[in-house]
């Protein structure tokens, strides 16, 4: 870059030569000597720059990358709780918008900075050599100009971030509306939301015009300070050429300095502004490189001898009591207690907001929880990797998630390749199969966002054959058949049955029907076991139990009746 | 990868030259409103690019009249004149920059606006074959490209053009054979750029298109993160954004190669120039053909030519992008909106003349009073579907199957203040028929009546005013609870007591005033449920629409619903979706859906008696096993 830049200042010099060669005696061939010159050194310069150019943005792309792939590391280890409290807008304008802002600090940024530094000592070099009374004169406006130039980068900053507040909240609108058309057109809020989204626009516009103005004072400003100097330059240097005190190649060379100078000068403000951005966003990223991730590969605690698969119970809960953070008001569990066989079929139930999200959640560990409260196979779940209590427990939840992929990758999330015939058992177990094959291309067929949509009882279907994909002892189900049909979820429910012994089953339902058929029944209400047993005994309690069930009994009675 | 996206991406092939014509004209039209600012900002431009141009000519005269001459006396004048040129310039180039930037802004604002009021008005299968990330890029990030283009790539651009013509007329006018020796390199300097800007255009779709893809695999990633860490699936993902990343760095890489050529290239052509100048001129200038002044005034027009066609790649990179941003922008704009948004056509089963939609409505209106025959006593039903067919698979753009009919030749009724239930198996249409009710989606045969009217014949606002639907997920906006409930109509406060939003809510701090984050992520399922119940209530609907809305409700809490319900139901007509049978035993009159038909429809006594579809699904649910 150095190097570029000495030959792209050594043109003008040859101007110079060139210039008053021609006074010279010997004009043509000074001329013709001086020109020779000049297209040498600007093959050169062209040739260093194409090579410091490309280094320096391809370092800077590559940067970008790395710091891209570290982000996302970092981000997807990162626990549960994160996810919930941040916004995916957020976190995607910090991987998005954040790192590019990054790259420009660190490729054009840096380029134009250097560039600047480079071409201002040089230049100012030669210039000085040409006059060094002329240099003087012509660095006596500089200080305004980069004052001026601050001024203008911390005005034209402040403005730019509002005009960025209010296009982010322009975005957000648009998504929402994208994500919830079918609510917007259901109650016809077309209007409601345009007004809302004009509101914004205009604010938009008014804002971008201040940025305008002010970035057309700055300019004409900076270009009339620029000019000031040329003039003074002019006056100043024509005076010295009269006096026989400076060549007229040399003026004009100068000039060409002078005129070189200029564009570093006002991207001067531009490239403030983009470090103070750069520092900024590296600044947000940092936020979240901060925080602490999940140890997905910590070592085991124990030796793996003491590792014991087979131990009774699989799953146990001491006096377990758990709050989300930040949430008082007594907490989602408290103080419950139970264990689970290998092979049993538990089932939970209990009203909405009485913690069975919650209890099965805290199993994989996806939210912190106290030590000496969860146990797995005789173990705490804080003791063992979170990466292997994760593979040896399978959770359905609630929300149906699916990614746009093809059918066979979403069953086979959970597994290090796709496995064609593990897929085909798993749909088939969860009622599936016949679907996928009507489907266009069978396996290969992609869902979700770029593909085809299901219906929710298929999501929950799917799903669930993907936890079935997995060779997870134990699997947790939550309300994970709630828009499937009846009978789909009875046939369902049989083939999981069918697996009674091999695996360890804890759902959480509404359905009597399936509830019935579990070897027992925990009913958990405002966070406590409130009743244990098979569905017979805890009938025969007549507690809250009985009551859920009587309650379903009783309204079929009483509106068969009606 | 598949299908459909390979299509999605061949139509951004389009041929480059016509489109931009196209585009480019189009996107002229929006000016036309803007006369006034496009004067200003012309005047602007003409006066201050001769005051800029007059700067290298009074240079001439300074060196041809005072410094080769040694004459002192006179020059501060052009001097103060020079700077007065300055001046000017800088005055009329600010007055031009404000005018043309706030014009760009007002048009960006324009389409911003339409390309918005487009979007609520496209269909629903429109968005089901859209990625959300991609429907989003182009929203956003396209319109800003658009915007850069013509907040501060017109004002240069229009500038850059304007200096480049004032000075090949100086530049002739002043020495037509040095002018000449000047603009020897333009030709190959124009092929240089031509050749370059096909790559570089090339190379700058890609990056959009691998920026797309990208982000929309990063926003997936992170609205799925529950799934990725219960199946512990971080590494692999980790490594699929690497592939992704790579590519996308690769292309940039491509990219930053074509502009390091670029713009040295481009310099280079500038310095030979300068040397042809010197070196021609400079001869002159000996054998006393030309002064001095002119050469050095040469010298000064020629950098400031080559420095606006050395930026030209940058304005041309703004340019294209902007025009391929263009492009996508008005591929939305141009996007065929829902029907009902649009003149009413003729219904594919009625042969009524498409203009004549008032006659239309006038002939339903008759035809109601003949078949109510005495006066209302057998009114006509709140809800009709008659033989209505319809697929998915015709709106889809090749990614959705073909799946065949949804719903073949569903015919029901229900009459005015009757709670209709649907029920029947995964699959079987229900939430299609409450899509259809709200036109969501356009059938393909029969007849959807509202009161007797073809829905078609409706005006959205008249067809809404009557529905209220709650969705099967329920959807919250991020905002307050009440601004969510208040979307739905103007009757919060009965709303939120009717469907126990007051009972949880009233425990919080803020009360209504709470956020519900975004999507409604800081309540929990049921509550959300709850809110869009209200949001449902809130405007007093003719027509409530529930899609299984009380599924994931616990029973206690669906019973306080339901007996809630049972005040608001009182002398209104629903529809209910639902599998759980304790809501649709209340039900006035039951459908059973089988694979897209009417199998059964009765009571819930006569459908138990008649021992069908419906008696098999009741024993599943309600007979312990």
């Amino acid at each position: 870059m150095f190097v570029s830049s000495l030959f792209g200042l050594l043109i003008p010099w040859m101007t110079r030569e060139a210039i008053d060669g021609i006074a010279a005696p010997d004009g043509r061939e000074r001329l013709v000597r001086a020109v020779s010159w000049m297209l040498l050194f600007a093959a050169l310069h062209g040739t260093f720059r194409y090579f410091s150019r490309r280094g320096l943005l391809v370092a800077a792309r590559r940067v970008e990358l790395a710091l891209r792939r570290d982000v996302f590391r970092h981000v997807i280890r990162l626990p549960l709780s994160f996810f919930g409290a941040t916004p995916t807008g957020d976190v995607m304008s910090r991987m998005t918008n954040d790192i590019s802002a990054v790259w420009l600090f660190l490729g054009p940024g840096m380029l134009m900075l250097a560039g600047t530094v480079i071409s201002y000592v040089l230049a100012l070099g030669f210039m000085f050599r040409i006059s060094p009374l002329l240099t003087a004169v012509s660095l006596v406006l500089a200080p305004v100009i980069i004052l001026v130039s601050r001024e203008y980068g911390r005005k034209f900053h402040k403005i730019y971030r509002k005009v960025q507040e209010t296009l982010a909240g322009m975005n957000a609108t648009l998504q929402e509306n994208i994500s919830g058309i079918r609510l917007v057109k259901a109650y016809g809020l077309e209007e409601h939301e345009e007004g809302r989204f004009a509101r914004d626009c205009e604010e938009y516009l008014r804002r971008n015009v201040a940025v305008s103005r002010t970035s057309a004072v700055f300019h004409g400003a900076i270009g009339f300070l620029a000019g000031a100097g040329i003039a003074l330059v002019l006056l100043i240097g024509g005076w010295l050429v009269i006096r026989g005190r400076l060549t007229l190649g040399g003026f004009v060379a100068f000039n060409a300095y002078l005129a070189m100078l200029s564009f570093p000068t006002m991207a001067l403000g531009w490239v403030i502004n983009l470090v103070q951005r750069g520092g900024s966003a590296m600044g947000r990223i940092n936020e979240f490189l901060r925080l602490p991730v999940e140890d997905l590969a910590k070592e085991d605690a124990l030796a793996e001898g003491a590792y014991a698969p087979d131990a009774t119970p699989v799953l146990e809960f001491r006096n377990l009591s758990y709050a989300y953070p930040g949430e008082g008001r007594g907490g989602v569990l408290r103080d419950v207690s139970f264990s689970v066989r290998p092979g049993e079929v538990v089932g939970l139930v209990g009203p909405t907001g009485s913690g069975k999200s919650t209890l099965l959640s805290l199993i994989l560990r996806l939210y912190p929880i106290p030590p000496g409260a969860v146990f797995f196979e005789g173990r705490d779940v804080n003791d063992i990797p979170v990466g292997r209590l994760r593979r040896s427990v399978a959770l359905v939840a609630q929300d149906p998630f699916l990614f746009s992929d093809t059918v066979l990758s979403n069953l086979c999330f959970g597994l290090a390749e796709p496995d064609a015939d593990a897929a085909r058992r798993a749909a088939g177990q969860a009622r599936l199969l016949a679907e996928i094959e009507e489907m266009p291309e069978g396996f290969g067929t992609v869902i979700g966002e770029r593909g085809i949509s299901l219906s929710g009882g298929q999501k929950q279907r799917a799903t669930i054959a993907r936890a079935l994909c997995t060779g997870a002892r134990v699997l947790l189900l939550d309300d994970a058949l709630s828009s499937v049909d009846a009978e789909t979820e009875q046939e369902i429910f049989r083939e999981i049955l069918s697996l009674r012994g091999a695996r360890t089953i804890l759902f959480s339902t509404h359905r009597m029907s399936s509830l019935s058929r579990c070897d027992r029944i925990l009913v958990l209400s405002g966070g406590r076991i409130a009743e244990e047993g098979t569905h017979d005994e805890l009938l025969s309690l007549r507690g809250a139990y009985f009551d859920l069930y009587s309650r379903q009994m009783l309204s079929r009675e009483l509106e068969a009746s009606s | 990868m598949i299908g459909g996206r390979e299509r999605y991406f061949l139509e951004d092939r389009v041929d480059a030259q016509a489109v931009d014509l196209r585009l480019l004209r189009r996107l002229l039209s929006y000016l036309r409103p803007h006369k006034a600012l496009i004067a200003l900002s012309l005047l602007g431009l003409a006066l201050g690019t001769a005051c800029q141009l007059a700067g290298p000519y009074l240079i001439k005269v300074l060196i041809d009249r005072h410094i080769t001459a040694g004459r002192f006396e006179g020059m501060t004048g052009w001097v103060a004149l020079y700077l007065a040129s300055l001046a000017g310039a800088m005055g009329f180039l600010y007055l031009q920059m404000l005018s043309v930037s706030v014009l760009g802004q007002r048009i960006i604002f324009a389409i911003r606006k339409e390309m918005f009021a487009r979007l609520e008005r496209l269909p629903v299968s429109f968005f089901d074959r859209t990625p959300t990330g991609r429907l989003m890029t182009r929203l956003t990030s396209d319109v800003e490209a658009l915007q850069e283009l013509l907040s501060s790539g017109l004002v240069s651009t229009v500038g850059d053009v304007t200096v480049l013509l004032g000075i090949a007329v100086i530049l002739l006018w002043m020495n037509p054979v040095l002018a000449l020796v000047t603009f020897i390199v333009l030709p190959v300097l124009v092929l240089f750029v031509e050749v370059l800007k096909k790559f570089i255009r090339e190379a700058n779709r890609e990056i959009r298109r691998k920026l797309a893809r990208m982000n929309a695999f990063l926003q997936e990633r992170v609205s799925g993160a529950a799934v990725v860490k219960a199946f512990v699936q971080e590494e692999k993902s980790v490594r699929q954004l690497d592939a992704l990343n790579e590519d996308y760095a690769s292309e940039n890489i491509r990219l930053t190669n074509y502009y390091s050529f670029y713009f040295p290239g481009v310099e280079l052509f500038s310095s030979v120039a300068v040397a042809l100048l010197l070196w021609r001129g400079g001869g002159q200038v000996i054998s006393g053909a030309i002064t001095f002044g002119t050469l050095v005034a040469f010298l000064e027009y020629a950098q400031k030519f080559f420095n606006p066609i050395k930026d030209m790649s940058d304005k041309y990179n703004i340019l294209q992008s902007a025009l391929a941003s263009c492009e996508r922008i008005f591929h939305i704009l141009d996007a065929e909106p829902a029907p009902e948004y649009a003149p009413a056509l003729p219904a594919a089963s009625s042969a009524a003349p498409a203009a004549a939609k008032d006659f239309g409505i006038a002939a339903a209106r008759a035809g109601e009073e003949s078949a109510d025959g005495a006066d209302g006593t057998s009114p006509v039903p709140a809800i009709e579907f008659r033989d209505v067919w319809f697929s998915y698979g015709d709106s889809g753009a090749g990614t959705s199957p073909d799946r065949g009919p949804v719903l073949r030749g569903v015919s029901f009724a229900i009459r005015e203040g009757e709670m209709g239930a649907i029920v029947g198996a995964t699959g079987a249409g229900k939430t299609t028929i409450l899509s259809l009710l709200c036109r969501l989606y356009e059938i393909e045969r029969g007849r959807i009546l509202l009161f007797g009217r073809d829905i078609r014949d409706l005006s959205r606002e008249e067809l809404r005013g009557k529905l209220s639907l709650v969705l099967q997920d329920p959807f919250l906006f991020s905002g307050s609870v009440r601004e969510n409930v208040e979307a739905g109509g103007p009757a919060v406060e009965a709303a939120v007591a009717a469907a126990g939003v007051a009972e949880f809510a009233g425990g919080w701090e803020e009360g209504l005033s709470t956020a519900v984050g975004e999507r409604g992520g800081r309540l929990s399922v049921g509550q959300r449920q709850l809110v869009a119940f209200a949001r449902a209530l809130a405007r007093n609907p003719d027509v409530l629409l529930l899609d299984e809305a009380t599924s994931s409700v616990d029973p206690v809490t669906e019973d306080e619903i339901r007996k809630a319900l049972a005040n608001i139901l009182a002398g209104r007509t629903s529809l209910v979706v639902a599998h759980r049978l304790s809501t649709i035993l209340s039900a006035d009159r039951i459908i059973v859906l089988h694979k897209g038909k009417v199998r059964e429809t009765g009571t819930h006594r006569e459908l138990m008696e008649a021992g069908g579809i419906y008696r098999r699904l009741y024993m599943l649910q309600f007979d312990v096993l």
